[in-house]
């Protein structure tokens, strides 16, 4: 909703020189309907670009555009299983190098074309195609029809993880270029909204498919708005225009929970806190050293104080919600431990710790830290980095210590210690021959429960040897209005809207 | 007057030339490569290279300037590598945004500042035009930042009057717009000040006030319309410290302009847009400057006569 | 009728005002400058330390520690008036380094273009054309945004539109004086060019530089502020106003004072800055050139 028209029309623009001529509104003026029903949401991520396959644009913008626009194969429910979408059912081979799919029978494009087990593969094929940050998931990976209703992925080692991973492919008519601007503006939809406009980074409005499977949402009309500003978000919902907002700072909670007409709920995410030490500088090549490191930091009392709506102390390397979680013990605070062992290690006081780290939001939580390393005399530079600095010094470790807020993709630990802490990933700094090959097993074993049980001893070695700091699991809070029901709260900030109601305002 | 015309023209394209050469040097030299932030920390090394080689970044810088210069002149900018639109499209969809914001800001400005600067100007000298003069150095002196977060915590916060941020409705615009007013108001008022005071002190003004007009008479009758003139010309030629002061209220007020896609976009290495929001914003400096110059060459007959 | 008493006593405090209108600023500025330099000898500030249980306390608490919060406390406990004591610092230092290398910068620009004139001059008045293509704040916005934070960037950013306003007024002294007849004079005894400005021109340009100097020291401050409040140019590990004001914008509801104490001390340091300057120019003429 531009002002744009009204203040044109309040004859501002007579004194404009030339640039009159520069204002080119979008009519605009598309407001919510008096009948009510049309919801409007506004969450963490931007939403830049709505072509999953593309590498442009931030992946957790598409990723909630997505799954509204676009229906998957599987998706995971509030508590990370996987659930049927498009598919109402899946089976690896025996050997899990190869997964069947098979499809909902009558599926239908919003233009009323059928989806058929071509579509699927096509989508895939584009993925593959476009090389964008996805396509490093399904390393050799092929997908193939077997049918109209069945399609078999085919993957050069034994992946079964695939399932979740497909979380991350949604299905697009066959034909779709691999560089198709133009056909995003309004591309046809397998989920159950349509998009009806969609200005990058700023609004993202929908209306409901009435081809999808599941039946056509009731609402009139969903609207995803971008409002970075935290206040201005607060004061949007407060005033109505908007319904349901999620990532709320801890800091805004209370003054929310005491309005009658607002909900507040957090979630746990499948995200924890991670601030890895680098293994290969010197002074942190030592377990003991790390494990001080660590035992310094009052965690209990910095989640107490900055994050007490959606903080939780974690207790693995993984959240609760993953596959392959195992809790571990506690690491107790305790300084005065933390000083004698550092001191014992020698550890060189007088070198400050490079701590990087990328968005803002953490600066806080991350000062605690530091200053709880300086009550014992240890030295940490916090340093904030722009994102494409912060991913290249990552990977040519010019760190210490970094901090991420890490999801685990499909839920399931593969994509979190499969993936990053093996020798060969070269995260961390730290190698550990048994370790790879407890990973190297799991990654490849086709019975759930070894699975498990592998990946609970990778947790134990990688939390005992204090290959990173695992303070927190991290929640989502959401904050509606009471009118509004019917919608998923979310784990990763991507609610589901299909069956949302609104009762009008 | 046509080859005066034809020579700030030239001037003109020099200087964008100039500025598009400019950002275009500052972006390429800056750390951070914009394919790390597109495919994140899991790429592969030949998906790099692939994109790299998609976006065009692998290619002697020579020949992607080249390149740039050559589609600028037809203000292609390219794609944003994180918006799914051109770079050209992301600008213009925020332009209209800035141009309210900025134009409100200016009327409010020009209407302020004539009457603090014929309060000034009326009586050159006297203590209310010291009174004037200081306030005219305190408004300028404000940091914007924080007199629009003040002006939040009275009128949204404590009187509840005006929303705090955002651009969903018409009273959404009022804070932003004072906001940035400040500064500019002190600078019409100065400008409004010594064209009065000049103007009174001219013998048909003399003449007119022996003639038993009062003051106020005088000034609504004959002064005001002179002191448009220069009011005019510092509005053309000031409009970039505007669009400058702009950069910032908007952030303070989430104000979805051109500012703060600047902002984000220096943030997330989009180079295509940083080149074409600043370009935007050069060429219409350049282009007002240009008509700031050529109104008071019209304005002013020794000018016209010189060229 | 007493309104015509009130009216001159109004009058003859004006006058008085005037006469003593450098004084009033001038000690002001100084406070500052005292502050920045002797302040953090006084009061101990650890921006690294965060006391929690302290955190957003209201003006003239008592903290965890038994001492007293004059400003209240920010969102991690740490005193505010001690920021903004610190933050005093930061901009007093930024602001006379940027003054240095721009007022270098540009008289040496400014002498160069002004006594070769020709095709130097032409050259040298493009780029100011070009740099001022764009406002200040935004050129400022991309350099210091495109670099690692650092206290040099930040001047870099700030130093390369602000050297202009030096350049152009040394420039115009320079060509007023170059046609005086003892320049004239000293050129045919045989002073060396670089000798001729040094000597016998630069002289000149002083006192409208001074004037300049405190205006764009003004105008520098406020950019710094203003780039730190978005997030932009300094470290994350120094005190900076800029940075206090932008971290208290969320904690507008509750914690006012986090936001409004340094914006105060930042505009009561600009404005008395501005009325200094102010006086200076009306001093020495010439300088408000912009």
């Amino acid at each position: 909703m531009s002002i744009t028209p009204c203040l044109r029309a309040a004859g501002l623009l007579t004194i404009a020189l030339a640039l009159s001529a520069c204002s080119i509104g979008s009519g605009g003026g598309a407001g919510r309907n008096a009948a009510g029903q049309a919801i409007v949401a506004s969450g963490t991520f931007v939403i830049d670009n709505i072509d999953p396959g593309s590498a442009q644009g931030g992946s957790a913008g598409k990723e909630l555009a997505g799954q509204q626009i676009y229906g998957r194969l599987a998706k995971p429910d509030a508590s990370g299983k996987l659930v049927p979408d498009l598919a109402e059912a899946w089976k690896p081979s025996a050997d899990a190098r190869s997964w069947d799919f098979t499809l909902r029978g009558g599926l239908k494009f919003s233009d009323g074309s059928p989806l058929t087990a071509e579509d699927v593969v096509a989508s895939f094929d584009r993925l593959i195609q476009i090389n964008g940050p996805y396509a490093a998931n399904y390393k050799g990976v092929t997908a193939k029809a077997g049918s109209d209703t069945t399609v078999t992925f085919t993957s050069p080692a034994p992946d079964p993880a695939l399932p979740g991973k497909l979380t991350t492919l949604f299905v697009l008519p066959s034909g779709v270029p691999a560089d198709a601007a133009s056909y995003f503006a309004k591309p046809v939809a397998s989920g159950p909204f349509m998009v009806e406009s969609f200005k990058p980074s700023a609004e993202l409005k929908m209306v409901p498919n009435p081809n999808y499977w599941g039946g056509a949402p009731t609402v009139k009309s969903l609207t995803i708005r971008s409002i970075p500003d935290v206040a201005a978000k607060l004061a949007a919902l407060r005033t109505g225009e908007v319904d349901v907002v999620w990532g709320v700072p801890d800091d805004q909670i209370p003054a929310l929970r005491s309005d009658a007409s607002l909900k507040v709920e957090a979630v746990p995410s499948n995200g924890n806190f991670t601030m890895w030490f680098n293994s290969g500088t010197p002074a942190l090549k030592e377990a003991k050293v790390r494990r001080a490191l660590w035992q310094a930091v009052d965690f209990g009392t910095i989640i107490k104080q900055l994050y007490p709506v959606t903080g939780q102390p974690a207790d693995s390397p993984l959240a609760p919600t993953v596959f392959g979680y195992a809790p571990q013990t506690p690491i107790a605070y305790d300084p005065g431990a933390a000083k004698k062992a550092l001191e014992e290690a020698g550890y060189p006081f007088d070198k400050p710790l490079r701590l990087q780290f990328g968005q803002a939001q953490f600066k806080p939580f991350l000062q605690a830290v530091v200053s709880s390393w300086a009550k014992i005399g240890v030295r940490a530079d916090l340093l904030q980095k722009e994102q494409a600095v912060f991913i290249e010094d990552l990977l040519a470790m010019k760190w210490d210590v970094n901090f991420q807020l890490l999801g685990t993709a499909g839920y399931d630990a593969a994509t979190n210690l499969g993936r990053l802490y093996p020798c060969a990933a070269k995260r961390t700094g730290y190698c550990n021959p048994d370790l790879d090959e407890l990973l190297a097993k799991a990654g490849s074993a086709t019975d759930q429960d070894e699975r498990k049980g592998l990946y609970a001893q990778a947790s134990r070695i990688i939390w005992d040897d204090a290959v990173g700091m695992f303070p927190m699991t991290s929640k989502v809070s959401y904050v509606w209005n009471e009118n509004v029901s019917g919608f998923t709260l979310d784990a990763l900030g991507y609610p589901d809207f299909s069956k949302a109601t609104g009762s009008g305002n | 007057m046509l080859t005066l015309v034809i020579r700030r023209l030239l001037a003109g394209v020099v200087v964008l030339w100039g500025a598009a050469t400019l950002i275009f040097l500052i972006v390429r030299v800056a750390p951070g490569d914009p394919a790390t932030v597109l495919l994140g920390p899991d790429a592969e090394p030949a998906q790099m290279a692939a994109l790299r080689t998609r976006l065009g970044l692998d290619r002697p810088i020579l020949l992607q300037y080249g390149d740039y210069l050559g589609r600028t002149l037809h203000l292609d900018f390219g794609d944003s590598y994180r918006l799914a639109t051109s770079a050209m499209d992301a600008v213009v969809s925020r332009l209209p945004a800035t141009v309210d914001l900025t134009l409100t800001s200016a009327v409010i400005s020009v209407l302020a500042g004539l009457l603090l600067g014929s309060a000034a100007g009326i009586r050159a000298g006297s203590g209310q035009d010291r009174i004037v003069t200081t306030l005219t150095i305190v408004l300028q002196s404000f940091p914007t930042f924080w007199i629009g977060i003040m002006l939040i915590l009275v009128f949204a916060l404590g009187l509840r009057l005006l929303p705090t941020s955002g651009a969903q409705s018409l009273s959404s615009l009022v804070l932003p717009a004072v906001t940035l007013s400040f500064p500019f108001t002190a600078i019409v008022a100065r400008v409004a000040r010594s064209g009065i005071a000049e103007a009174m002190a001219e013998p048909y003004v003399q003449t007119a006030l022996s003639k038993g007009l009062t003051p106020r008479e005088v000034l609504t009758g004959h002064v005001l319309r002179n002191a448009l003139i220069p009011v005019t010309t510092v509005v053309g030629l000031q409009i970039g410290a505007l669009l400058g002061g702009a950069v910032v209220v908007e952030n303070v007020f989430a104000w979805p302009g051109l500012g703060t896609l600047v902002v984000e976009s220096v943030g997330n290495r989009d180079y295509a847009v940083v080149q074409a929001a600043t370009l935007t914003i050069a060429a219409i400096i350049v282009l007002l400057n240009l008509l700031a110059d050529l109104l008071y060459a019209q304005l002013d007959p020794r000018i016209r006569a010189a060229s | 009728m007493t309104v015509v008493p009130a009216f001159l006593s109004g009058l003859v405090a004006a006058r008085r005002a005037r006469r003593r209108s450098g004084l009033v600023p001038a000690v002001v500025i100084g406070l500052y400058l005292l502050v920045a330099v002797a302040g953090p000898l006084l009061i101990s500030y650890d921006p690294v330390r965060t006391p929690l249980e302290d955190r957003l306390l209201s003006p003239g608490a008592v903290t965890s520690s038994g001492g007293t919060a004059p400003l209240g406390t920010d969102a991690l406990g740490r005193d505010v008036f001690a920021q903004v004591v610190y933050g005093a610092r930061t901009s007093v230092l930024i602001g006379l380094t940027t003054v240095t290398v721009c007022l270098l910068v540009g008289v040496a620009i400014g002498c160069v273009a002004g006594y070769y004139r020709g095709w130097v001059d032409s050259v040298l008045t493009r780029l100011v054309d070009i740099l001022q293509a764009f406002p200040g704040i935004l050129l400022a916005i991309v350099i210091a945004g495109v670099f690692t934070p650092s206290l040099w960037v930040i001047i870099l950013a700030l130093s390369v539109t602000g050297w202009i306003s030096f350049a152009r007024v040394a420039r115009s002294v320079v060509l007023s004086v170059r046609e005086r007849y003892w320049v004239d004079a000293a050129r045919l005894l045989g002073v060396r060019p670089r000798r001729l400005l040094g000597r016998h021109i630069m002289p000149f340009t002083v006192g409208p530089l001074v004037a300049m100097a405190t205006l764009e020291f003004a105008l520098v401050v406020l950019a710094e502020a203003g780039l730190s409040f978005l997030g932009i140019g300094l470290p994350a590990s120094s005190v900076s106003w800029g940075q206090t004001v932008a971290n208290g914008k969320e904690y507008l509801n509750s914690a006012w004072w986090i936001s409004a104490a340094p914006g105060l001390a930042l505009s009561v340091l600009v404005i008395s800055v501005g009325l200094l300057g102010d006086t200076l120019t009306a001093r020495y003429g010439r300088a408000r050139s912009r």
